[in-house]
């Protein structure tokens, strides 16, 4: 079973990994932030190392985003960002595990203070019998 | 003349017949499947460039064993100097046999074994359900790393990694080829049958997909399973597995319509069901039926064959269906064959003893999270005029599903529950 594992944040300034510029995560003592940071990294070899790490990318800036939305028949392209919103869509896992508990078990080292990580299953063409 | 492509498929052909008795004379004599496969797929790489210049040679087999044996012994080798330590390997010598000598014959009862004993090492009980499956496709069915990752639509690395995984488990758990004593046979067949049909389900969902795929994996798991009952021609389920598969596989192309929209199963176009198949698949179970134990790969393939021999849909014997779900649901009871049977009781006596028959998986919370127990509920609740219900079950199953075309599927259902001009029988 594919999931994404999209991380909802807003680094100040825009930068990767995004927990080195949240105020919330600065904020923990050093001690700790090395402790999340060492699981994280230790999840993410454990997926690799399994062959359940599809992929996955960091974005930019949201602030580099094109824009394009049709009006009167034809897309009229801005600058980004998409919205003023409080997070912006930072980067993306793609995994493939065998179960939602497996999956649920992986995506906690994804979060930290001040960000939102959001698990959710892709849409797949397989199709049991109607 | 043989044009270069027609060489490549030639190799390939071979390569697919062989691989599993060129991997079995590797693992006689090594045990280590990494080793084995690595060096099989050496020989591979070397006919590949040889055959098509200097010709298929006479005993193809014997050729791709010897090869892949030098590389063996050289592996070896390399890696016990590079160590300095012990490995715990039996030497890479043939135990008598030269391999250079030809082939054995394809009657040798040897020649059943090879497949049988490589399809036991990769159903072997420290792996996952996932790894056994892929394994099986990379090691007996001979599938490159690259076919398999396509079949399951991740990167080759992916898949890649996932397959010394597994090989890795498989080191450490200490299992070797041709260790199964027959205390421990029968549950390991029956670890087999299961990874054989999970793989043919596999295959089946997939094929709905719009994505053509170069490898069926359907008909591979046909393929598979013809090996084992032949290497295993009075096991009944294992006969039972075959026939089933067969009587499912021969409405594969009849499920999707031009569209690339799902059909179901009673507005297939049963004239172009693969009557081929139907027989052969029928006369299997026939076959098996009378022995006696009648396991839940026979009863599954006796409800497929009541499907395949109704002229149409409206003649479909839907009580001889609900009785084979209710046997089925005494012999191995699960939360699936009470869904089906649900939906043949709604058949053969009408919707609301069908819906009587959901209600217990409608109170488990694991199945409230299964989209088929509220698709199920959707056609039964239409069935007995109540609409108001099966708009919810309908969008409730619509909104859970992960499949684009089940998806598709079910708000056409819901769209048509609205809109009773567009109503037309199922």
């Amino acid at each position: 079973m594919k999931y994404v594992i999209l991380i909802h944040s807003n680094p100040q300034p825009w930068g990767h990994p995004t927990g080195d510029f949240i105020a919330e995560q600065q904020a923990l003592p050093t001690e700790q932030r090395r402790a999340m940071n060492a699981g994280f990294e230790a999840v993410l070899t454990e997926l690799s190392e399994r062959g359940e790490l599809v992929g996955g990318e960091a974005l930019a800036d949201p602030g580099s985003a094109r824009l394009y939305r049709w009006e009167g028949g034809s897309p009229v392209v801005t600058d980004g960002p998409y919205a003023e919103a409080k997070e912006h869509l930072a980067g993306f896992f793609l995994i493939d595990v065998e179960s939602q508990e497996r999956a649920e078990e992986v995506v906690r080292h994804f979060s930290g203070p001040g960000e939102t990580v959001e698990l959710r299953p892709t849409m797949t063409v397989r199709a049991e019998e109607a | 003349m043989v044009t270069g492509r027609a060489l490549e498929a030639l190799v390939e052909d071979v390569w697919r017949r062989e691989s599993p008795h060129v991997l079995a004379a590797l693992l006689r004599r090594h045990g280590d499947l990494a080793d084995c496969e690595d060096a099989a797929q050496e020989a591979l790489a070397a006919a590949a460039v040889q055959w098509p210049r200097d010709g298929v040679p006479d005993h193809p087999r014997g050729w791709l064993v010897t090869v892949a044996s030098r590389r063996l012994v050289d592996q070896v080798r390399a890696e016990r100097s590079r160590t300095a330590r012990e490995v715990a390997v039996a030497v890479a010598e043939p135990h008598g046999a030269d391999p250079t000598a030809p082939s054995a014959d394809a009657d040798d009862p040897a020649e059943v074994d090879d497949s049988l004993q490589l399809l036991l090492l990769c159903c072997h009980p420290a792996l996952s359900a996932s790894s056994k499956v892929a394994l099986t496709l990379r090691a007996v069915a001979g599938l490159s790393t690259t076919q398999v990752a396509a079949a399951f639509l991740v990167p080759e690395t992916t898949m890649g990694q996932r397959l010394s995984r597994a090989r890795a488990t498989l080191r450490t758990a200490g299992a070797r080829f041709v260790e199964v004593g027959p205390a421990e046979l029968p549950a390991r067949v029956a670890a087999c049958l299961d990874v054989l049909h999970l793989l043919f389900n596999e295959g089946y969902a997939a094929s709905a997909g719009a994505a053509l795929l170069d490898v069926s994996l359907t008909a591979e798991a046909v393929r598979l399973a013809r090996g084992l009952h032949a290497s295993l021609p009075d096991h009944d389920e294992a006969t039972g597995l075959l026939a089933l598969m067969l009587l499912t596989a021969a409405r594969e192309g009849t499920r999707v319509d031009a569209a690339g929209d799902l059909v179901p199963l009673a507005a297939q176009d049963r004239g172009r069901w693969d009557r081929a198949m139907v027989a052969e698949g029928v006369a299997l179970l026939e076959e098996a039926l009378p022995h006696g134990h009648v396991g839940r790969f026979q009863l599954q393939a006796a409800i497929a064959a009541v499907h395949a021999e109704a002229p149409s849909a409206e003649e479909t014997d839907w009580r001889q269906i609900s009785l084979l779900y209710a046997m089925l649901a005494e012999r191995a009871p699960s939360p699936a064959v009470t869904l089906n049977r649900a939906v043949a009781v709604g058949e053969a006596f009408g919707p609301e003893p069908g819906l009587a028959v959901l209600d217990p998986l409608l109170a488990d919370p694991t199945m409230r999270r299964h989209h088929r127990t509220f698709a199920v509920q959707a056609h039964l609740l239409e069935r007995a005029g109540r609409r108001d219900e099966a708009r919810e079950a309908y969008a409730t199953a619509a909104r859970m599903t992960a499949s684009i075309p089940e998806q598709r599927y079910l708000n056409a259902r819901l769209a048509r529950l609205d809109n009773p001009s567009n109503l037309d029988e199922r």
